[in-house]
């Protein structure tokens, strides 16, 4: 894990690239060694994580979020010229936002409330891996002490970005019904300010890197920045996947959540959470149907049209007012071969989203 | 990154219609100043018969609409409203009756219930009974509409109130989410008023200023907080104010299709405000050669007929440009940026107009009726 980075570039090509080819070998740096690639990400867009993996990857990347500005300060405080400070500011406005409830952090934190964390929890970061702390604050000072050109070289992961959040809002959308559009906001934002961000970069360190020398310190900057995403992901993967050695600070499963369904619960009149023995039913006014001309099950009610899926569909082809939440667990635990439990686990919580929306009564 | 290249797909593809709403009448008890027909409405005699609406409804389903709105004029206003509601239903197209609440529709309630009816939707002009009595034109309405909405829900009907918002009652905008709740209503629709039709021609009656429009919006706003998981509240912001325009009814041609009393199918309930489109009747075409092929859909419906700004738009197939029927009105062309766009040129204008009339003394309310002859507005209000 801390072997020397390897050469990029072999040595005999140690010449002046062209701003073609030190594109090229830098997207190549990319392509073999950007954190999608990592098995831990795959797991992730594959729908293959289960709730505490998904949440233990949105509490540690939370710090990463919030160390960004801190890095962009860092280098925005060495910017010459006002220029160059007031693109680069861009991204501190970006990820702090405006105002109070604005900017990308914020969109993190929803992410993470979304997935069942307590916001205050995952502000204190006291649940992160250290793993996760050494590599980002290896990243913010790499880019107070390095090289102008090697700090902002060392953004270009950006270039890589858009390929990532699309597999990644696809298939978590896909895959894990406790996401949400709205959850997922941070990356819709994203999409449009990365490749905004890695052209203004990528134009830099074409126009600044005038030696070999200086074309090396570059990749070898986004080396060292690859590095510093793919080793978290290790961190993550040696802690909650396998062999699963969560260190003995870090955060535990069942730790910093909120109680399902809480703050519904919260609020006068508002349907609590499910539980095992309710028997949920279709309203009147909401009805499961099968449409052929789109060839798929849609969920009609008051003005709105649901769109579900498989899962969705296999929960409530079930929901017929006689069987308990349980009692479906156990049926699509007999279908899927599956533990009733983990099942029971994962749909009580879209039986309560689908109540809050008012199309679904116990 | 540098020359936008308009889009080829998913634009160019007809998609299957999603809702049809049937105007099976444009008769009405109430008379509000902002109704959506158009100021020329069918007489009773023009009407489609039963047999028409029935197949109407049984192409609708195979096209692969799912939602029918039983509307007007006050749809229960058809002796055939029930027989029509059971074909909904034999159809498994969702029906959806959206009612004034007065005259015989709560003595047509339960045999709609027992036809299979799936949701109401009631109308509510105001939350004082004076003044929504003032507003639809018609005494003792309020009282009928209380009793109404008490039967819906106790026959387990899931209702939704739909108050239109205007300077009249803008005021109330507390009072009618205390009033959903109190009725037991799942929606409310909050919707500030669409400048078309009757509307249009009371703009200067019903323009609320801007201040008035931002409190409503921050009252709602913290409704929907409170409310969350017990009412839906669904907020229809004013064109006039807005940022960007709605997609009309969806994008032309993408989601809707309106047929009006006599049968004429229209992509929009205001469609007929633009001069030039030919409409096809369901008594000469089936629906789906209509949907697909007639020259009114064709017109608007994907991004082809686009011009600056709204042709190398990012969200050009998000709002679609907007709509078609106040871009007319306007601005004199129909294929013009929607005004309610701020990327519009004559967007600044059409603030400013709204901000001018809602600083005057309000005239008195146009009341819609048949046969009134009230000039096009097109005439009487020119474009911006």
């Amino acid at each position: 894990m801390t072997a020397q980075f390897p050469p990029p570039v072999p040595e005999a090509e140690q010449r002046l690239l062209s701003h073609e080819e030190l594109e090229a070998a830098l997207r190549d740096i990319g392509a073999r060694r950007y954190h999608n690639l990592h098995p831990f990400h795959r797991l992730l867009h594959d729908g293959k994580l289960s709730k505490d993996q998904v949440r233990a990857w949105a509490l540690n990347r939370y710090y990463y979020q919030a160390m960004i500005p801190v890095k962009d300060a860092a280098l925005l405080a060495r910017l010459p010229d006002a220029q160059l400070r007031r693109i680069w500011r861009q991204r501190i406005v970006d990820h702090d936002g405006d105002h109070e409830g604005d900017g990308g952090i914020e969109r993190w934190l929803k992410l993470a409330e979304g997935v069942g964390f307590a916001r205050d929890y995952v502000l204190s970061t006291k649940g992160i891996l250290s793993a996760t702390r050494f590599s980002v604050d290896a990243y913010v000072h790499f880019v107070s002490e390095r090289t102008l050109l090697e700090a902002i070289a060392s953004s270009l992961t950006e270039m890589f970005s858009p390929t990532i959040i699309s597999e990644r809002v696809a298939g978590m959308l896909k895959n894990y019904d406790f996401i949400t559009k709205e959850t997922l906001a941070y990356f819709d934002k994203r999409l449009t300010q990365a490749p905004r961000d890695a052209d203004f970069a990528l134009d830099y360190v074409k126009r600044h890197a005038t030696t070999p020398e200086m074309q090396r310190a570059a990749m070898d900057a986004l080396t060292f920045k690859c590095n510093v995403l793919w080793t978290q992901l290790d961190a993550l993967y040696f802690a909650y996947v396998a062999p699963g050695m969560i260190p003995p600070d870090a955060w535990q499963p069942g730790e910093g959540l909120v109680a399902e369904g809480a703050p519904a619960a919260a609020t006068a009149g508002a349907p609590a959470a499910f539980s095992g023995s309710d028997v949920p039913r279709l309203p009147r006014g909401v009805r499961l149907r099968y449409d052929e001309v789109r060839v798929k099950h849609v969920l009609l009610a008051p003005e709105r049209t649901f769109d579900l899926d498989d899962n969705a569909v296999a929960v409530l082809k079930l929901v017929d007012g006689q069987n308990s939440v349980s009692q479906i667990a156990r049926t699509l635990g007999q279908t899927y071969d599956a533990d009733p439990a983990v099942i029971e686990a994962d749909i009580l919580p879209m039986l309560a989203g689908l109540a809050q929306k008012r199309v679904l009564e116990r | 990154m540098n020359a936008p290249t308009p889009a080829p797909s998913p634009a160019d593809v007809i998609p299957a219609p999603v809702g049809l709403l049937a105007e099976l009448t444009h008769r009405c008890p109430l008379r509000c100043p902002y109704c959506s027909n158009p100021l020329e409405l069918d007489r009773r005699s023009a009407e489609l018969d039963t047999q028409a609406w029935l197949r109407v409804l049984t192409e609708a389903a195979g096209l692969g609409v799912l939602h029918v709105h039983l509307s007007g004029g006050e749809p229960t206003a058809r002796p055939d409203i029930v027989e029509i509601t059971a074909k909904c239903a034999e159809l498994g197209l969702y029906s959806n009756l959206i009612t004034s609440g007065v005259g015989g529709a709560l003595a047509k309630l339960d045999a709609l219930y027992d036809a299979g009816l799936d949701h109401v939707q009631l109308s509510v002009q105001g939350v004082d009974a004076a003044n929504a009595e003032k507003i639809g034109g018609l005494k003792n309405a309020q009282p009928q509409k209380m009793q109404f909405a008490a039967r819906v829900t106790e026959l387990g009907l899931p209702l939704t109130l739909n108050s239109v918002i205007h300077r009249g009652n803008i005021h109330e905008v507390p009072g009618f989410i205390d009033l959903a709740v109190k009725l037991g209503a799942k929606r409310l629709e909050v919707a500030h008023t669409q400048y078309y039709g009757w509307a249009y021609v009371n703009r200067a009656a019903l323009m609320p200023d801007k201040a008035q429009v931002d409190e409503s919006i921050r009252i709602v706003e913290a409704a929907r907080e409170r409310l969350k998981g017990q009412l839906v509240i669904d907020l229809v912001v004013p064109d006039y104010y807005a940022k960007y325009p709605k997609a009309c009814a969806g994008g032309w041609g993408r989601k809707l299709m309106n047929v009006t009393p006599q049968g004429k199918v229209l992509p929009c309930h205001a469609a007929e405000t633009i001069p030039g489109l030919e409409f096809w009747y369901v008594t000469d075409h089936a629906l789906g050669d209509i949907w697909t092929k007639s020259p009114a859909f064709a017109a608007y419906r994907g991004t082809g007929w686009m011009k600056e700004p709204c042709r190398s738009c990012d969200r050009r197939e998000k709002d679609w440009g907007g709509c078609r029927c106040q871009a007319l009105a306007l601005t004199g062309d129909a294929a013009n940026t929607d005004p309610a766009c701020s990327l519009s040129p004559l967007h600044a204008k059409m603030r400013d107009l709204a901000k001018e009339e809602a600083a005057e003394n309000p005239p008195d309310y146009i009341y819609r009726s048949i046969g009134t002859n009230v000039q096009n507005p097109l005439s009487e209000k020119a474009p911006l």
